[in-house]
C-alpha cells in the first residue's frame, strides 16, 4: 500500500527516466572506451571481465552514485517542495514506511542500472574479446577457485553462454550489494534536509572527496560513497567477499535503523 | 488607436493546447482611469495581464499600450509599466530595501525613490528584514512597492489585496484609488470581489472563462442589470447571476456568441458607443 | 541601462547566498589531503621532481572534477536565485533586454570561477608551504610558473561554463540540470585520451593540466597543445552555447 503510494508519487518527477538515463550513460562508458582504445585492452592478458571492470568501473560507479544522489534528492524534494510531507505526517501512514518504499524503489532501479551495465559488458566481451585468445579466459577469473566458477573447462558454446551470464550476474550482484549502504545513507541525508541544495551539496562533496581515498585498506573500503568503486574480481583476489557482503548488509541495516531513529526525534527539533 | 485609451486589445486570445484561457478579448482602458478587472478564479485575468507585460505570448490578436505594440516595443512598453503579478516576485535572500534597490538601478531612478516606495506601502520599518522572512501581507506590500517605484504612467496590479488584513486592504484600496490623481497614471487592477472593484474602479471589465461579459462603468453595469432583469440594487448579486448564467450556457454556445460579437464590433465604429458595450448582449433573458 | 550596472545588480542578488563557501569548500577539500599525502610526492612513480609532482597531483582533482562541479553548482544556484521566489518574473517585467540579462548572469558565473581561481592559488601556496615544513623539502614553485598555469586552467573552463549555463537555461528542473552537468564531468578522463577530446569542453582544463604534466614528466602525456582543431572548436562551442542560452533565457517563464 505504502509502496503503491510511493510509486504513484513518482509520476512526472522524472525519477525513473533519470535512473534509466544514468544506467544507459554508464553502460555506454565501456562501449565508448573499447571503441576508442580497443587495441590497448584486447592486448592485455587475463580475463576480459576483469579488464573491463578495471578500466571502466571507476567511472561507472561514479555515474551510479551521481544518479543515486540526484534521484534521492529529487524524491525528498518532491515531498518538501510544496509541503507534501507535512500532509503525509498528519495522515495515518507510517513515515518509516515511506522511507522503506523509497528505498525499495531506489534499490530496484539501481538493480536495473547494474543489469544494463552488465549487459554492456557482455556486449563488449562478445564484440572485442571473442575473437582473441582471451575468449577461453572468460571463466578463468584470477583467484577464482573451481568451486566459484564451475563452468571452467566447458567448451560448448551454449554452456559457455550460461557461464558468461552466471559470472556477469555474480559480479553484478556483488556491485549491487556494495552500492546499497551508499543508497541508504543518501536517502537518509535527503530525508533529513528540507533544502535540496544542502543534500545535493553533501552528496556531491562526499563523492568527490571520498573518491581519492586509497583502495588498499579494508576499513576505508567500507566507507559509503567509497565502497562502490571496488570491483568484484579485486575483492575476490583479496578473498574478502564474505566479510564485505556481511559488512555492507550490516551498514544497510544500520542506516535504516538510523532513519527510524531520526524520524522519532525529528519532531523534537522542528 | 483611440487616443483616450491607453491600453487597447483586439481579439486577444491565449490557448494552452486545447484549453483556451483567454478568448477573443477586446479591452479598452481609458487614460487616467482605474480599470477594475473582475472575474472568478481562473477566468483568465492573470493570463491577460501577463500577455500585456510580455510574460506570455498571445496565440491570437494584438494589443497596443500607449501606441506601442508587442513584441516590437517590449522594452519601451515595460519602461512605462509598473507591475505586480500573481504571487509576489522577489529575491528571498535580499532585504525588502535591497530588492527595491535592484529594481531602482535597472530603471535608473534616484536613490530617494526606494524610500518613497517603501513609505507608500508602509514597509519602512521592515526594510532591513530579509524578504524570505516577510509575512504574506508584507510580501504583498513589497510587490506593490516594486510596482509603484518610480511612478510609472501605467500600473498593472493582479489581485493586490490578496493576503492582506482588513486594515491593509482598506489602506491599499485607498492608495490605488488615489493614484491617478496623485501620480497622473492609469491603473489596471484585477480582483475576484465586485465590492472591492466597485470601491476602486472607474470602469469595470467582467471576465469569465476567458470571455469578456461586460465592459463599462459601474452605473452602466447597474443599468445593464436592470434591463436584463438582474438584481440592480445589489451589484454583487448581479455579478454572480451574470457569471452563473454564463456558466450554465451550453457548450456549443461560444461559437454562436463569437459571431454575434463580431457583428457588434463592426458597428462599434463611433467612439461614443465604443465606451458602452455588452459583449454577450441581449440573449441573456 | 549599462551592461556593467546590470552585472553589478546581478552580483548584488548573490548576497547571503553563501556562494563563497561553495567556492572555498572544494579548494580546501582538495588541498588538505595533499598536505598529508605530501610524503608520497617525494617518491613519485614517474620521473618528476617532488615540487612539480605536488603541484600536478593537487591540481589534478581540481581540473578533473572540482572546477566543473563548482561551475555546475554555481550555475544552478544562479538560476535558482531567479526561480525560487519568482524573481525572474519581476526581471522580465522590467525594461531590460533578456539577452543583456543573460549575458550579465553568465559574466557573474565567470567571475565566480575567477574568485575560485584566486582561492586555489592561495590554497596551493599555503599547503605547499605546510608540506615543505612537514617533509623538510621545498614544494614551492615560482608564482611566475603557477599563476599562468592556473589561469590557463580556468580560461580553459570558460567553454565548459558556457555549456553548463546553456544546460541550466534549457532545463528548468534544478536537479536534472545539476545531474546532467555532474554526469558530463565523469567521462572527461576518457575523452582526453581520444582524438576528439577537443569536442568535449568538460575535458579542457584536465587536458591543459595533462599537457603541463607531460612537460615536467616526459612520456606521461603529450607536451604540445594541439591548438588547431581545439581553438576554433572551443570558440564555436562557447559562442553557440551562449547564443542558445541568450535566446532561451526566461522562455519557460514566458510560456
Amino acid at each position: 500500500m505504502t509502496l503503491l503510494l510511493e510509486c504513484r508519487k513518482l509520476k512526472r518527477t522524472g525519477i525513473i527516466p533519470a535512473f534509466l538515463a544514468g544506467g544507459l550513460l554508464s553502460a555506454a562508458v565501456p562501449i565508448i572506451n573499447m571503441a576508442a582504445r580497443s587495441s590497448s585492452y584486447t592486448s592485455l592478458s587475463g580475463d576480459p571481465l576483469t579488464i573491463l571492470l578495471d578500466s571502466n568501473w571507476q567511472m561507472m560507479a561514479m555515474l551510479n552514485i551521481l544518479t543515486l544522489i540526484c534521484t534521492s534528492c529529487m524524491m525528498y524534494h518532491s515531498e518538501y517542495a510544496d509541503n507534501g510531507i507535512q500532509k503525509m505526517d498528519v495522515l495515518p501512514v507510517r513515515p518509516f514506511g515511506m522511507f522503506l518504499g523509497k528505498t525499495f524503489i531506489t534499490a530496484l532501479s539501481l538493480a536495473m542500472m547494474i543489469l544494463l551495465e552488465m549487459a554492456s559488458f557482455a556486449l563488449c566481451m562478445d564484440h572485442w574479446f571473442s575473437g582473441s585468445d582471451a575468449s577461453s579466459a572468460i571463466f578463468a577469473i584470477p583467484g577464482a577457485s573451481g568451486t566459484d566458477f564451475p563452468v571452467s573447462g566447458v567448451s560448448d558454446s551454449g554452456a559457455s553462454f550460461a557461464g558468461l551470464a552466471f559470472s556477469l550476474l555474480k559480479a553484478g550482484g556483488f556491485q549491487f550489494l556494495i552500492l546499497l549502504p551508499t543508497a541508504l545513507l543518501m536517502l537518509l541525508i535527503a530525508s533529513a534536509c528540507r533544502n535540496i541544495w544542502i543534500s545535493l551539496g553533501i552528496g556531491v562533496i562526499c563523492v568527490f572527496a571520498l573518491m581519492i581515498l586509497p583502495q588498499d585498506s579494508l576499513i576505508l573500503n567500507l566507507i559509503p560513497f567509497h565502497t562502490p568503486y571496488l570491483t568484484f574480481p579485486a575483492v575476490l583476489q583479496e578473498e574478502q567477499i564474505a566479510p564485505f557482503l556481511f559488512a555492507c548488509t550490516a551498514e544497510t541495516l544500520l542506516f535504516a535503523f538510523a532513519e527510524s531513529l531520526f524520524l522519532k526525534v525529528r519532531r523534537c527539533f522542528s | 488607436m483611440n487616443r483616450t485609451n491607453i491600453i487597447e486589445t483586439q481579439h486577444l486570445t491565449k490557448s494552452y493546447g486545447d484549453f483556451t484561457a483567454v478568448s477573443d478579448l477586446n479591452l479598452h482602458i481609458r487614460r487616467g482611469s482605474v480599470y477594475g478587472f473582475l472575474g472568478p478564479n481562473g477566468a483568465g485575468k492573470s493570463t491577460t495581464m501577463k500577455m500585456l507585460l510580455g510574460l506570455t505570448r498571445p496565440t491570437g490578436g494584438i494589443f497596443q499600450i500607449d501606441g506601442k505594440s508587442y513584441p516590437r516595443d517590449r522594452v519601451a512598453i515595460l519602461r512605462e509599466i509598473g507591475s505586480f503579478i500573481e504571487a509576489p516576485a522577489f529575491y528571498g535572500n535580499l532585504t525588502g530595501e535591497e530588492n527595491l534597490d535592484l529594481i531602482r538601478r535597472i530603471l535608473g531612478l534616484p536613490k530617494s525613490s526606494v524610500e518613497e516606495a517603501l513609505d507608500l506601502v508602509g514597509l519602512t520599518q521592515f526594510r532591513k528584514r530579509m524578504a524570505r522572512k516577510y509575512s504574506l501581507g508584507m510580501k504583498q506590500r513589497l510587490g506593490l512597492a516594486g510596482a509603484l517605484i518610480g511612478r510609472p504612467p501605467i500600473l498593472i496590479l493582479d489581485e493586490p489585496t490578496n493576503g492582506l488584513d482588513p486594515v491593509g486592504i482598506h489602506e491599499i484600496r485607498t492608495l490605488i484609488r488615489s493614484l491617478p490623481k496623485r501620480y497622473d497614471c492609469t491603473v489596471l487592477v484585477s480582483s475576484h470581489l465586485l465590492p472591492e472593484v466597485e470601491l476602486m474602479a472607474d470602469d469595470i471589465g467582467i471576465l469569465n472563462h476567458g470571455r469578456l461579459l461586460f465592459e463599462g462603468t459601474t452605473d452602466e453595469l447597474k443599468q445593464e442589470a436592470l434591463s436584463s432583469g438582474l438584481p440592480a440594487d445589489n451589484l454583487e448579486e448581479a455579478f454572480l447571476a451574470m457569471i452563473d448564467e454564463d456558466n450554465r450556457r451550453p457548450e456549443e454556445a461560444p461559437g454562436r456568441r463569437t459571431d454575434r460579437r463580431t457583428e457588434r464590433q463592426t458597428d462599434r465604429t463611433d467612439p461614443a458607443s465604443a465606451r458602452k458595450r455588452r459583449t454577450t448582449g441581449g440573449e441573456r433573458k | 541601462m549599462k551592461f556593467s550596472a546590470l552585472a553589478g545588480v546581478e552580483l548584488k542578488k548573490l548576497r547571503r547566498s553563501k556562494i563563497l563557501l561553495i567556492l572555498a569548500a572544494p579548494v580546501i577539500l582538495m588541498w588538505i589531503p595533499s598536505v598529508f599525502n605530501s610524503a608520497s610526492s617525494l617518491s613519485p612513480s614517474v620521473s618528476i621532481t617532488p615540487e612539480n609532482n605536488f603541484f600536478i597531483q593537487g591540481f589534478m582533482g581540481m581540473s578533473w572534477f572540482m572546477i566543473p562541479a563548482t561551475l555546475v553548482i554555481c550555475t544552478v544556484l544562479l538560476q535558482q536565485t531567479e526561480r525560487a521566489d519568482h524573481g525572474i518574473l519581476k526581471m522580465l517585467s522590467l525594461p531590460v533586454s533578456t539577452v543583456k540579462l543573460c549575458l550579465a548572469k553568465f559574466l557573474v558565473l565567470i567571475l565566480l570561477a575567477l574568485i575560485q581561481m584566486v582561492l586555489s592559488v592561495a590554497a596551493y601556496y599555503l599547503s605547499a608551504y605546510a608540506a615543505s615544513q612537514l617533509q623538510d623539502c621545498s614544494f614551492l614553485l615560482s608564482p611566475a610558473y603557477v599563476i599562468p598555469c592556473v589561469a590557463a586552467l580556468y580560461a580553459g573552463a570558460v567553454p565548459m561554463a558556457a555549456v553548463f549555463w546553456m544546460i541550466g537555461t534549457l532545463i528548468t528542473s534544478p536537479v536534472f540540470s545539476a545531474g546532467i552537468g555532474l554526469a558530463s564531468v565523469v567521462p572527461s578522463v576518457l575523452f582526453i585520451n581520444t582524438k576528439i577530446w577537443f569536442l568535449y569542453p568538460m575535458s579542457y582544463p584536465f587536458y591543459l593540466l595533462m599537457i603541463r604534466y607531460g612537460r615536467v614528466s616526459p612520456d606521461v602525456y603529450g607536451s604540445q597543445i594541439d591548438w588547431l582543431p581545439w581553438l576554433p572548436a572551443a570558440v564555436l562551442i562557447t559562442v553557440a552555447a551562449v547564443a542558445v542560452s541568450c535566446l532561451r533565457f526566461g522562455a519557460a517563464e514566458r510560456r
